[in-house]
């Protein structure tokens, strides 16, 4: 139940701030994309499930409302947060550059799979450079953030994480 | 065997959750703006975007400062643009301020032209250069014999007396200023009436001479061409009562034969700029 409610006031705060503070923030052509960074948080976090559950959770809110087309962040998120958490188990390092990496990676990764749903859906009408491009820089943008937010969600998820034992 | 079991159900969540995913793609993609999912995502928009106001209310300063940031490079761009174009505007004020000296100019040598007579031909002439040696004054200006000038023309300003042409050229003629210490202008002073003989002295005031040592001079009167005419005989260079300068000082020295009296001239030629050439006196 605190988990519940944690995801959701963290994803309208992600949403928020991506629509208001990050809306006027567009680097290059390019924003960062909070929800991404906020999945891969998750998976790394919590694990797979846990990324899974966040990246959908995140990507249809996202997707209803900014008047995206809808359920394609849904399924990116998802099978970003569950492919990180999944990577996560084999990775055995303490550094805390990890997390920064993994949301560089993960974020162009799942910005280049969310091109090409959309791309295949007849949605999106840009170049590959364009795309490549706007992935690389998001990217570069979610690595900056990861510092300043992954903290915070750590100590939020260690918080509302319950003495029970996680079923997912 | 948990932890299988649990990797089983992740498994099997994603799979779930992906397949949400792609009936919600698929539905939307075929339903279109008009769809349920469509006012779904409008309804949703329209309970966030108070939300959105409030923080937006809040964050939009440091989001400029952000976005101020990041647009360093354009802004600088734009800050050059704009001093480019502020110089431009300056030129162009400067180049309205010229014109408009030059237009009051053009009203005074205007002025000047109805009082010397309307009969008498003028051409209004453009100084080109002063004189380039040390112990000349002359000036050029931009017309010549084309322009009907000729030698020993009279030159006036709207403020006074000039000079007369000594040079022509088809183009071009040189004027012989009268601080030149080679001009002699004859003077009459204004309240009495006196006439005497105004040298040139360069950059020092003029030097008028042949005035009687009984002729009362006060400071600051002003001195006028004299125009001689005697018809037949000699007709004087300039036309009469064109302002030469006024009085600066007179020196009481009642010993010599003549009063020693310095005029200082009406016009400040360094700042000469349109002059007004006399063609004709009008009379022929």
């Amino acid at each position: 139940m605190r988990r519940t409610l944690l995801l959701s006031v963290v994803i309208v705060t992600a949403l928020l701030l991506q629509t208001t503070v990050f809306a006027d923030v567009r680097l290059l052509g390019a924003r960062p994309e909070l929800m991404f960074l906020l999945t891969i948080s998750f998976a790394i976090l919590e694990g797979p499930a846990s990324g899974a559950i966040t990246g959908f959770a995140g990507g249809m809110a996202q997707d209803f409302l900014l008047d995206q087309p809808k359920g394609i962040t849904a399924l990116t998120l998802t099978l970003l947060g569950y492919a990180v958490g999944l990577l996560r188990q084999y990775i055995v390092s303490p550094s805390p550059v990890l997390p920064v990496l993994l949301v560089a990676g993960g974020t162009f990764v799942g910005e280049l799979f969310y091109g090409l749903v959309a791309f295949l859906l007849g949605q999106l009408d840009v170049t590959a450079l364009y795309l490549f491009r706007v992935a690389a820089l998001s990217a570069v943008y979610n690595a900056i953030l990861t510092p300043l937010v992954y903290p915070v969600l750590r100590r939020a998820a260690e918080g509302s994480r319950s003495r029970k034992v996680m079923r997912w | 065997m948990a932890l299988q079991n649990r990797a089983r159900s992740t498994r099997l969540l994603v799979v779930t959750l992906v397949s949400i995913s792609l009936v919600t793609i698929t539905v939307d993609y075929r339903e279109g703006d008009s769809g349920p999912l469509a006012s779904a995502g409008n309804t949703a928009l329209a309970l966030i975007s108070p939300l959105q106001q409030v923080v937006s209310k809040v964050t939009h300063p440091i989001g400029n400062f952000f976005s101020t940031l990041v647009r360093l490079p354009s802004i600088r761009r734009e800050n050059e643009d704009l001093k480019d174009r502020v110089a431009t505007l300056e030129e162009q004020i400067n180049t309205a301020t010229a014109d408009l000296n030059r237009l009051h100019q053009l009203e005074g040598l205007l002025g000047l032209q109805e009082s010397i007579g309307p009969k008498v031909q003028t051409t209004a002439a453009q100084v080109i250069s002063s004189g380039v040696s040390n112990f000349e004054w002359t000036i050029e200006i931009d017309k010549g014999s084309d322009q009907g000038i000729g030698i020993d023309m009279p030159v006036v300003a709207p403020a006074g007396l000039v000079g007369h042409v000594v040079r022509v050229s088809a183009n071009a003629s040189v004027v012989q200023l009268i601080i030149d210490p080679d001009s002699a202008v004859a003077g009459r002073l204004d309240v009495t009436g006196k006439t005497g003989l105004l040298t040139g002295a360069g950059e020092q005031d003029m030097r008028m001479g042949l005035v009687d040592t009984t002729t009362d001079v006060g400071p600051d009167e002003r001195v006028v061409t004299a125009g001689y005419r005697i018809p037949g005989v000699a007709t004087s260079l300039y036309p009469p009562n064109v302002l030469i300068g006024t009085v600066s000082r007179v020196l009481p020295d009642s010993a010599a034969l003549e009063k020693f009296i310095t005029v200082r001239p009406a016009v400040d030629f360094s700042t000469l700029d349109l002059v007004l050439v006399v063609l004709s006196d009008g009379t022929g």
